[in-house]
């Protein structure tokens, strides 16, 4: 009887990710085009006209960028916390919470000078996210209480208390009863560079660097690769992995409520229900797509950016902007499986 | 003893070119309890997974009341009666105690569940409620849910393995009684695989001993034999050792005064009243059935464990207090006994690993520099010749001896004053054991003062100087290799009393 047994690759291609991304994303196109033509749509055409209304001109491209910057800075927090062997399902709660960060403060204080007021908002995005995640991340430390539960749950919760003042405390009057709070002031908009691309964009950039540093190279990241791979190690190694998961955890948040900063600033520039559109869960494709690598990161998020603005113009011909979540999706199941079979070989069992 | 009810004819078991079983003939007695003694890989283990139906012998056949059977898989095994206790518990945790023992398909009280549960309640002493989560239980009530499960699934031959190396004295005398009684009253063939010598004579009426897969002496009354005489036949000799022991000896570089360790999880005492001190140039050995206080004690001279009472100095520096960082700092380096899970770290890679020990050396701020650490990873090969081809492949991907050689080159570089070295070749082949060995003596011969703690005789009586033996958390007794006799040695490992 011949038994056949997976094994580990002793060497893995140090491509492999980026490889198993385009078959992945290969894999999504083909099942996206076999779902358009039984629509009888042309999946050359709808995804032409993807292309073309997604980066096809300066102001196409720029609204594709500043999609994808929170689903880029969200990946990143993701990534982070990866590090520790750890899973944030709640980056969309922390994106929600770096928004109201930036209006409690904006509410609150006045700065004469509006970069600092700015820079100040976009410290507060970040403290909020790092906040949103402190109950799950002392929970893990303390308790060992399963992040990945809490910080899902974590999510309701600030949805709910975003209902909550965008109804109550916050309402705006002049908003005719439309839920959401009222709107910042043109001072603390987030200005841009070009066409209609947020400085947001640049922040991205700056944080993508820092996140690859932190993981790669700082002693700070060896500590958490370490501290995520085992615990009792970390411990002979004089290594305080709680204390790495910790602040692993409250970086990590930190990540997602800037992404909701932003996205207050040079978008919706009020709170509301409206701030994420599922970024934070999304961002959990970018994320485990890439292998929790920041430039992956960087470069799939502003794809993904690019595929929800096409989606969303491909209504005009007919076609439902679901395909883009479609080919988002199964990219992700694609690259999943592509990648197994990088890291893992079949081989003919010796005994019986 | 003439009614044979259990018997192995001529088994053999060999794994790549291990024979674990060699020729083994084997008896049970209806209603006896039986000891079966032997030293670590002596085949004790493999001989019951054979009988439980784990492991299929390539030779040989067992005869169950007369009748030549074939134990194919456990399943088959608990049918023909023949139940286990592992030495990890089997039980469901997050079940009940009467969801675990009326689980298998073989079980008997299904009907009148309470009352047997109560019935062998009394004979085990156990006074816990049979909806009782299993998590909930300690390790001793766990153990006993385990041998109930026997009884439950209708087994008359019951396989206990090393039962009382995880419970307290009372908790063994209680286990004792219980036993005797199983086997007068139920008339149960209970075999009990142990190291200790006083449970030996305690529990059995008879026993078998075992040595390198040869069952070297069968059915001795246990009344007539002695402890010497079971030793002898127990161990092996030992090589002579061919390594050099008059080397210079220097200055004190390990002092280990009055050290005394309570478990906190168990509440059990695991070490007591431990001194010791190691000189610069020295081996001293510890020998002693794993399990006995070595892992608690070398934690605590390393730093990871730190609530204990007692003084540890490094150099002259009480260092009791101080973290494992300090330590380090003063030239102490920790093979631990667990390779992959404690001296490293699974699921990260080759280089990370490389750089455990020293890797604040590295550091440029908060800026760990690729330079040295790649140039480090490569030293490290260079010198201790692993065999490593990807610094970036998981740590998990190197065999074992290679695994042993980054772990030992890396605590081993920067000449460290003391080497706390636990069970530094266990499961490793011939030419990786010479090769830890050597590097040992050199280091030894640089002026390294080395505590080695170790199973394996050979090992201890060829490289160390001097050589403690450890028994239920206690220094037992103290020997010179030279001039010490092995059977002496491992009957202090066993526990006998003079």
């Amino acid at each position: 009887m011949n038994k056949y047994t997976l094994s580990k690759r002793q060497v893995v291609n140090e491509l492999s990710t980026f490889y198993s991304f385009l078959a992945g994303f290969l894999i999504a196109l083909i099942i996206g085009s076999v779902i358009l033509l039984i629509q009888d749509k042309s999946p050359i055409d709808t995804f032409s006209l993807m292309f073309k209304l997604s980066i096809g001109s300066v102001n196409s491209l720029s609204s594709s960028l500043n999609k994808a910057t929170p689903l880029i800075l969200a990946g990143l927090g993701i990534a982070i916390i990866n590090t520790v062997k750890l899973w944030n399902i709640g980056a969309e709660g922390q994106i929600f919470m770096g928004a109201i960060g930036v209006n409690l403060i904006y509410i609150n204080f006045q700065l004469t000078s509006s970069t600092s007021f700015i820079f100040l908002l976009l410290v507060s995005a970040f403290v909020g996210g790092a906040v949103c995640i402190l109950i799950p991340a002392v929970a893990k430390v303390l308790f060992g209480v399963n992040e990945i539960i809490t910080t899902l749950l974590t999510n309701y919760i600030v949805i709910g208390l975003t209902i909550y003042l965008v109804n109550g405390p916050w309402k705006d009057p002049g908003s005719l009863n439309f839920p959401a709070a009222a709107y910042v002031g043109k001072e603390v908009y987030l200005p841009t560079i070009f066409g209609k691309l947020s400085y947001g964009f640049l922040i991205c950039i700056l944080f993508t660097a820092f996140a690859h540093y932190l993981k790669n190279s700082s002693v700070f990241g060896y500590e958490m690769r370490i501290a995520g791979g085992s615990e009792m190690t970390a411990i002979y190694a004089g290594i305080n992995a709680k204390q790495k998961a910790f602040f692993a955890m409250l970086i990590g948040g930190g990540f997602a409520g800037l992404a909701g900063g932003i996205e207050l600033l040079s978008q919706t520039h009020r709170v509301s229900t409206g701030i994420s559109q599922g970024f934070g869960y999304t961002a959990i494709i970018v994320a485990a797509i890439t292998g929790m690598r920041p430039i992956g990161i960087f470069l799939v998020g502003s794809l993904f950016g690019a595929l929800s603005i096409g989606g969303s113009v491909i209504q005009t011909i007919g076609v439902s902007t679901y395909i883009a979540d479609i080919i988002q999706v199964s990219t992700l199941f694609g690259a999943l499986v592509i990648q197994f079979f990088f890291n893992y070989q079949l081989k003919r069992a010796d005994d019986g | 003893m003439s009614n044979k009810f259990l018997e192995t004819r001529n088994v053999t078991k060999t794994f790549g070119k291990i024979k674990a079983l060699d020729d083994v003939n084997f008896s049970l007695y209806k209603g006896k309890i039986h000891g079966l003694l032997g030293e670590n890989g002596a085949g004790k283990s493999s001989l019951m997974n054979v009988l439980s139906g784990i492991y299929q012998p390539e030779k040989g056949s067992i005869y169950l009341d007369g009748q030549k059977e074939k134990i194919l898989s456990p399943d088959i095994a608990s049918q023909l009666g023949i139940g286990m206790v592992h030495q990890e518990f089997r039980l469901v945790e997050s079940f009940s105690i009467k969801d675990n023992l009326t689980l298998s398909k073989s079980n008997i009280y299904k009907d009148n569940f309470l009352k047997s549960f109560k019935k062998y309640s009394e004979i085990f002493a156990l006074n816990v409620n049979e909806n009782e989560i299993i998590s909930d239980l300690s390790v001793g009530e766990k153990q006993k849910i385990e041998i109930m499960k026997l009884i439950f699934n209708d087994s008359n031959i019951m396989l206990l393995d090393e039962p009382t190396a995880v419970l307290t004295p009372q908790e063994t005398s209680q286990l004792k009684n219980s036993l005797v009684t199983l086997a007068q009253e139920d008339m149960k063939t209970i075999v009990l695989i142990t190291h200790k010598l006083k449970e030996i004579k305690e529990f059995t009426e008879i026993v078998s001993v075992m040595k390198n897969g040869k069952m070297v002496a069968k059915d001795l009354a246990t009344k007539d034999v002695t402890d010497n005489q079971l030793i002898e036949l127990m161990m092996s000799t030992v090589k002579t050792s061919t390594v050099d022991k008059d080397n210079k000896i220097g200055q004190i570089k390990l002092n280990v005064e009055s050290i005394n360790f309570i478990d906190e999880v168990s509440n059990i005492k695991k070490l007591e009243e431990i001194n010791f001190h190691v000189k610069s140039g020295e081996i001293l050995g510890l020998a002693g059935v794993s399990g006995n206080g070595q892992v608690e004690l070398a934690n605590i001279i390393s730093g990871i464990e730190k609530i204990f009472e007692g003084k540890i100095i490094i150099n002259n520096k009480d260092v009791s207090n101080k973290g494992v960082r300090s330590r380090k700092k003063l030239n102490l380096s920790y093979i631990p006994e667990n390779r992959l899970g404690v001296g490293l770290a699974p699921g990260v890679s080759v280089i990370d690993n490389s750089i455990v020990r020293d890797y604040f050396h590295t550091k440029l701020g908060p800026h760990l520099s690729k330079n040295k650490t790649s140039n480090f990873l490569e030293s490290l090969i260079k010198q201790f010749s692993i065999k490593a081809p990807n610094p970036k492949a998981e740590i998990s991907t190197l065999s074992g001896g290679n695994m042993q050689k980054l772990l030992m080159g890396r605590e081993l570089v920067g000449d460290p004053d003391v080497i706390i070295a636990s069970q530094p070749t266990r499961g490793l082949d011939v030419n990786a054991v010479d090769a830890i060995h050597n590097l040992l003596i050199d280091q030894r011969n640089k002026g390294s003062a080395i505590f080695l703690i170790s199973e394996d005789l050979d090992e201890l009586f060829k490289l160390s100087h001097r050589l403690l033996v450890i028994f239920e958390g206690k220094i037992v007794k103290s020997f010179n290799t030279i001039d010490a006799n092995i059977n002496d040695v491992g009957l202090a490992m066993a526990g006998a009393s003079e």
